[in-house]
């Protein structure tokens, strides 16, 4: 095959796009290794190297950082949102998609509708709900602002569902199963990869989360604070030069578990999103 | 049109045919079902379905006692919002100051709203309850099976699924979004502010002045429907090229990705995510900080001597470049940086479109002569606007909204210096809903954040309705039943 001018340049150009896509993320990776704690300006690369940034943030814990302990009340909240969520939003798909009956059609507009509102709106009222019964600054309560709602992304799932064939349900149907039974039965076990999709994407939510984490969590007490909330603290004026280096080092970490579960979900990712039209 | 005009129509002739329903079994019911507008539990009861009517008693009870408990406090008071401000008084029998019996115009709120709802549920239960008991007497009458309580059980396994499924995620959607919601929205309507925090201050009902205050009526607060355009106008051009861009960029980088030539396709791809598996908070803080006035970028900046030339120029007037501290710099900033966010995505999306694209319609638009332009412009860009027309939309909603990006860029590094924003609490780079944001968060103005939340929601569901009302969308619901 001849080599053509026009492949070089396509070449080259992906090669420019990609380095400006990775420039910010190799400055995250070489300035978690630096041997400086706050923010190299004069150079991109840092002038002396080390692992003390993750060093001080695993094993040192001080009254600002303390990430193990964040990244374990992320993962505990995550476990559980991911939990509801994917019930929650597997129930609902199932009942929109393969059940008919009265108010259905009303009851997806609704959905649509109050999906127009902004989720900060809610949130305002609902801190103030959760504050009257004593669950802000509780992992709990956050727990319920991430998965109470979660019934309303139910779309995706539903697209999915409404393509699992009917005649495998009818067929169930003549045998005697149950409704309940078919459920679990046979539309489940059909359904792996929207599943894996639902239980990835609702385990993502708190770690990638930042507003809501904020407002319901606002006690100061660096315990009880998620990664997200912690990283963002380290970057406050007074305190960047200390942390800064600690700050990226801990984004570092995030992203390891965060890309390995993306990896697995990129090919559910593309289907959810063009609402499962992407057939083959 | 016609097809709407039908469904409303139908929407309350529903309506009507269930109070209809009601009327006939009040009215022409045995003593049992007219007991049962009383005593929830008589009908059953009388059928001998013992269970039920000992459940259905325990849900009236229920919600007499919380009637009488908590809704008699609160509920009487939601004309006025209270009326008794918290002071601290001295007590002469105990020699102590002692705070009085005050009023606190958010629980009343909230606990008027709270108690509206469940009324609102009780009364249709009530009513279902009624026609159920009359049913009941019909099929004693005619003879036929009457359910056991658990035959009752078991169509919730079966034809009553459905109410199983639903039950638990509508009631979430309800105490966390309806609800909230509905009192928000009635914020709107008060004078709930940092002079009017409960619980040390009342706050009470003023009809539209807050949508006056925002639209420009009312002199003194005239900086705030100022404001209010310029933050709006901003939001909708952020709106409009944060989707255009994104969009337009993921398609041309995944058509480059995969055109045929290209070697390596997989590893591009990889590059391209590394940006996707980063956390938004990390590294929308982290692009903030590489921009920062003093930091990396400005210094590579001063040394290859762009800023000099810059400032010669006459672009900026400080010794570094202002990335996202000053307006116009930090709006073109930030719209670069979604880009830088936001293409991997919608490369990811496109690819899988562009994947699936029929080849047997390109291979014979080929064969007859068809120049690669044309392919893509009649074959290509039809398809992908097919498949992706809707998400369109979503995203053009989404970036309205799109709290995460301007709030993490922006927040401690950009301050206005323009007086009648700054007399709002507004930027020049806020969207409605970062200001929202901020309102309520920095500057306990909830009235106002109530405000401009309604208007976000009237802007995005305008634009769904006719977005969706033009684009002819493929409804597959029924396709593979």
């Amino acid at each position: 095959m001849k080599i053509k001018v026009s492949d070089i340049l396509r070449h080259v150009l992906l090669a420019f796009l990609a380095v400006v896509w990775l420039v910010p993320i190799v400055w995250l990776l070489a300035t978690s290794f630096s041997k400086y704690t706050g923010m190299n300006t004069s150079t991109f690369f840092p002038k002396e190297w080390a692992v003390d940034g993750y060093k001080n943030l695993l094993l040192g814990s001080d009254t600002v950082a303390q990430f193990p302990q964040w990244f374990w009340n992320t993962f505990i909240i995550a476990c559980f949102t991911c939990i509801i969520s994917t019930a929650f939003v597997l129930m609902v798909a199932y009942a929109t998609s393969c059940m008919r009956f009265r108010g259905r059609k009303t009851l997806m507009n609704i959905a649509v509708i109050i999906n127009l509102f902004p989720g900060v709106l809610a949130m305002i009222a609902v801190y103030f709900i959760l504050k009257s019964i004593g669950l802000t600054n509780s992992h709990l309560g956050l727990i319920f602002v991430y998965s109470a709602s979660s019934g309303l992304g139910y779309l995706i799932a539903k697209g999915f569902l409404d393509t699992v064939p009917a005649s495998l349900r009818e067929a169930a149907y003549l045998d005697g199963a149950s409704e309940a039974k078919v459920f679990f039965k046979v539309v489940m076990p059909m359904s792996k990869p929207i599943i894996v999709y639902t239980v990835i994407s609702s385990f993502l939510v708190p770690w990638m989360d930042f507003v809501y984490a904020k407002m319901m969590l606002n006690s100061g007490v660096a315990s009880q604070w998620t990664v997200a909330i912690g990283l963002y603290n380290m970057l406050e004026k007074s305190l960047i030069n200390t942390y800064f280096t600690q700050f990226c080092a801990g984004g570092v970490i995030v992203s390891i578990p965060i890309s390995i579960l993306f990896i697995i979900m990129q090919k559910f990712y593309v289907e959810g999103v063009t609402g499962g039209a992407v057939k083959g | 049109m016609e097809k709407s005009k039908g469904r409303i129509a139908g929407f309350f002739s529903a309506i009507g045919r269930f109070f209809r329903g009601f009327g006939e079994a009040a009215a022409k019911g045995d003593l049992f079902v007219k007991l049962s507008l009383i005593w929830m539990g008589a009908g059953y009861f009388r059928r001998k379905q013992y269970v039920k009517s000992v459940l259905i008693t325990i849900f009236e009870a229920l919600v007499i006692v919380f009637s009488v408990v908590c809704s008699s406090q609160y509920v009487p008071k939601f004309g006025s919002l209270g009326t008794v401000k918290r002071e601290s008084v001295f007590n002469p029998v105990t020699m102590k100051n002692e705070i009085n019996d005050y009023d606190n115009s958010f629980m009343i709120l909230l606990f008027s709203v709270v108690s509206f709802v469940i009324w609102a549920v009780f009364l249709v239960v009530w009513i279902s309850n009624v026609k159920r008991a009359y049913e009941l007497q019909k099929m004693a009458e005619n003879g036929e099976h009457i359910n056991t309580f658990m035959e009752d059980l078991n169509t919730y396994r079966n034809e009553n699924f459905y109410k199983t499924l639903l039950a638990l995620p509508v009631a979430g959607v309800v105490v966390f979004t309806v609800v909230p919601l509905l009192i928000l929205i009635l914020v709107a309507f008060t004078n709930y502010d940092q002079q009017h925090m409960p619980p040390t201050e009342l706050f009470t009902w003023v009809g539209l002045d807050n949508f006056i205050n925002l639209f420009g009526g009312g002199g003194l607060t005239i900086t705030f429907a100022y404001s209010f355009v310029r933050v709006l106008v901003w939001t909708l051009v952020w709106a409009v090229f944060a989707t255009l861009t994104n969009y337009i960029g993921g398609i041309l980088l995944s058509l480059l990705i995969n055109h045929k030539r290209v070697k390596l396709k997989k590893m591009w791809r990889t590059l391209f995510m590394v940006t996707i598996a980063v956390p938004q908070f990390v590294s929308l803080l982290l692009v903030r900080n590489f921009f920062a006035d003093g930091g990396i970028v400005n210094t590579i900046c001063a040394n290859i001597g762009l800023t000099g030339f810059l400032r010669d120029v006459g672009l900026i007037s400080t010794s570094y470049i202002p990335f996202l501290s000053s307006p116009g710099w930090a709006h073109v900033m930030i719209i670069l940086i979604n880009i830088w966010v936001g293409v991997p995505y919608q490369m990811l999306i496109a690819t899988g479109v562009l994947m699936n694209l029929p080849t047997d319609q390109v291979e014979s638009a080929r064969i007859d002569g068809a120049s690669p332009v044309q392919i893509f412009r009649h074959i290509t860009m039809p398809y992908v606007l097919f498949i992706t027309g809707p998400a369109l939309v979503t995203d053009f909603v989404k970036n309205i909204n799109n709290f995460n990006v301007i709030y993490l860029l922006t927040q401690d590094v950009y301050t206005t210096t323009n007086q009648a924003l700054a007399n709002s609490q507004a930027k020049e780079v806020d969207l409605l809903v970062t200001w929202l944001f901020r309102l309520t968060q920095e500057y306990y103005n909830y009235k106002m954040a109530a405000v401009i939340g309604i208007v976000v929601f009237v802007l995005c569901a305008a634009f769904t309705l006719v977005a969706f009302g033009r684009m002819t969308r493929g409804d597959r619901e029924e396709v593979y039943r």
